[in-house]
């Protein structure tokens, strides 16, 4: 029987080094060396039932606000490294501080603050799916509110 | 052989018994008059009757009484439970196709990994958030289900920090 | 009467091993000459030939009788014997009686029907030269020495078609001569 019981060594030997490669992949996700963030400022308000061209992708999101009317303002985005951050300036004298936290799961964690001025408004941390975003809002600016949507993509 | 080189052919199956009645008299009738054919029929015949004596005399050594009795403790032997599923995956897996199926286990098994965090990521396609601080202002979290969005909402300040912002803008969203 | 083989295997089908025996015992020996012919090693063969019956118990009850019986044992007879030959060259070292020294040992046994000591060289060529056949043409040129063999058996034992047998064994034929031409 012996002749027909031996299984080829070299394949055992290769499956269990495949099984280690797959779990070691498996488990450990390699953070990425830069995160692009992106963000939009926008200038929600009633004063009239314009709908900025530009917004056309975030016309569902922003449609959940239940404005009247849309513009975007300013659109800017910046590759941010690892352990780094970056100050985006907001219409109406305020600016966002953007730090990329921990990447997993497809997910990356941004702490972002907000002041007006020196003056801090909001302080937060938002894990949002690769290539996702949140809309942040509220200041009042120009006669309607400033709406910021906020994304990150993994580089 | 004095050009009978394409009769080797139909000699050997002849010899085999393969050649149908009229073919196998029509090339009996050539062999006993071309001394070439005849020559190769002899030593072919010389070829397969040696190695059929070879192969013969040893399987006459091959009683059957033991053998019997071996194949009957092999019946009656009690295998351990893996033996039939290696025997059948080395019936369907020769050593040349594991070769193959080892790396398409392993891409499969890769593809599976990233499928499952890219949905666990898409199944989530909420923004969480993890922490909040509005400073003493007040704050309102919103999820959009249709749209999967995520709403921070700060809300101005009840006394009066932007009172000119407070009598042109709407005090929020309709959500 | 002797029952022929489709009706030994309904009976084995039917739980009777006394069939079985019966099946083992017709085709013991031409399995085993299979075998032999392919790995020329003789306890390997006769491990072999015992696993292919093994083997043939174990799947008596699928065997729908598509094939006759005997090309169905013979597939599994060469099938096994494939395996056993990769193994066989994984393990070259390992002490193995020869067919070489077999022969050598039939030369002085009492049986041995070739006297002549001609003969018995080329017995000894004509093994070593089948051995350097691919196993492809080791297996027809075998095939062919089981009497009453076609070459529509060999090609349903193989899985190959009866133009491929011919092709297979011509070359086979033609290799085998030119290395025994001194003899034959």
């Amino acid at each position: 029987m012996k002749l027909l019981k031996k299984p080829p060594l070299r394949v055992l030997l290769f499956s269990l080094l495949a099984m280690l490669a797959v779990a070691v992949t498996g488990t450990a996700q390699t953070q990425p060396q830069n995160i692009e963030v992106r963000i939009g400022a926008i200038l929600a308000s009633n004063q009239n039932d314009e709908f900025d061209a530009r917004l056309k992708g975030l016309e569902k999101q922003l449609r959940v606000l239940k404005y009247r009317s849309y513009r975007l303002l300013t659109d800017k985005s910046e590759n941010i490294p690892r352990n780094g951050n970056k100050v985006f300036e907001i219409p109406g004298g305020r600016s966002l501080m953007v730090t990329p936290q921990e990447f997993q799961d497809n997910r990356i964690a941004l702490q972002v603050r907000l002041t007006d001025g020196k003056k801090p408004l909001l302080d937060t941390t938002v894990r949002i799916a690769n290539k996702g975003n949140f809309i942040l809002g509220g200041p009042p600016h120009e006669g309607g509110v400033l709406v910021l949507s906020i994304s990150a993509t993994v580089q | 052989m004095n050009g009978c080189e394409d009769k080797v052919a139909s000699i050997e199956r002849w010899l085999d018994g393969e050649l149908s009645g009229a073919e196998s008299e029509s090339l009996r009738v050539h062999m006993v008059a071309c001394a070439g054919c005849s020559e190769a029929r002899r030593r072919l015949e010389k070829l397969q009757s040696t190695l059929t004596g070879v192969l013969s005399s040893e399987a006459q050594r091959v009683d059957f009484m033991p053998f019997w009795r071996a194949v009957q403790l092999r019946i009656n032997e009690k295998r351990p439970w893996y033996q039939d599923a290696l025997d059948w995956m080395r019936g369907v897996l020769p050593a040349s196709r594991l070769a193959w199926v080892v790396p398409a286990v392993i891409a499969l098994l890769l593809a599976g990994v990233s499928l499952e965090s890219y949905w666990r990521g898409g199944r989530n396609a909420f923004a969480t958030v993890e922490s909040i601080d509005a400073y003493g202002r007040n704050v309102a979290l919103l999820r959009e289900y249709d749209t999967k969005t995520t709403v921070i909402w700060l809300y101005q300040d009840q006394e009066g920090e932007n009172e000119a912002a407070e009598e042109t803008a709407p005090s929020g969203p309709a959500f | 009467m002797e029952l022929t083989d489709r009706e030994l295997v309904q009976r084995c089908q039917a739980g009777e091993m006394s069939a079985f025996q019966e099946l083992v015992s017709r085709y013991h020996q031409k399995v085993y000459m299979v075998i032999f012919g392919l790995l020329r090693n003789r306890e390997d063969a006769l491990e072999v030939a015992q696993e292919t019956f093994f083997r043939a118990y174990r799947k008596i009850s699928g065997f729908q009788g598509g094939s006759s019986f005997y090309t169905w044992i013979y597939r599994i007879a060469v099938n096994l014997s494939i395996d056993a030959q990769r193994r066989q060259k994984r393990n070259p070292l390992d002490f193995r009686e020869s067919m070489d020294d077999l022969l050598e040992s039939q030369g002085e046994a009492a049986r041995d029907p070739f006297a002549d000591l001609h003969d018995k060289e080329l017995r000894e060529k004509l093994t070593s030269a089948i051995n350097d056949l691919t196993p492809e043409h080791k297996a027809v040129i075998v095939l062919r020495t089981i009497e009453g063999l076609s070459y529509k058996d060999i090609g349903e034992i193989l899985g190959c078609s009866e133009g491929t047998v011919m092709s297979r064994l011509h070359y086979a034929r033609k290799k085998l001569q030119d290395k025994l031409s001194a003899f034959l």
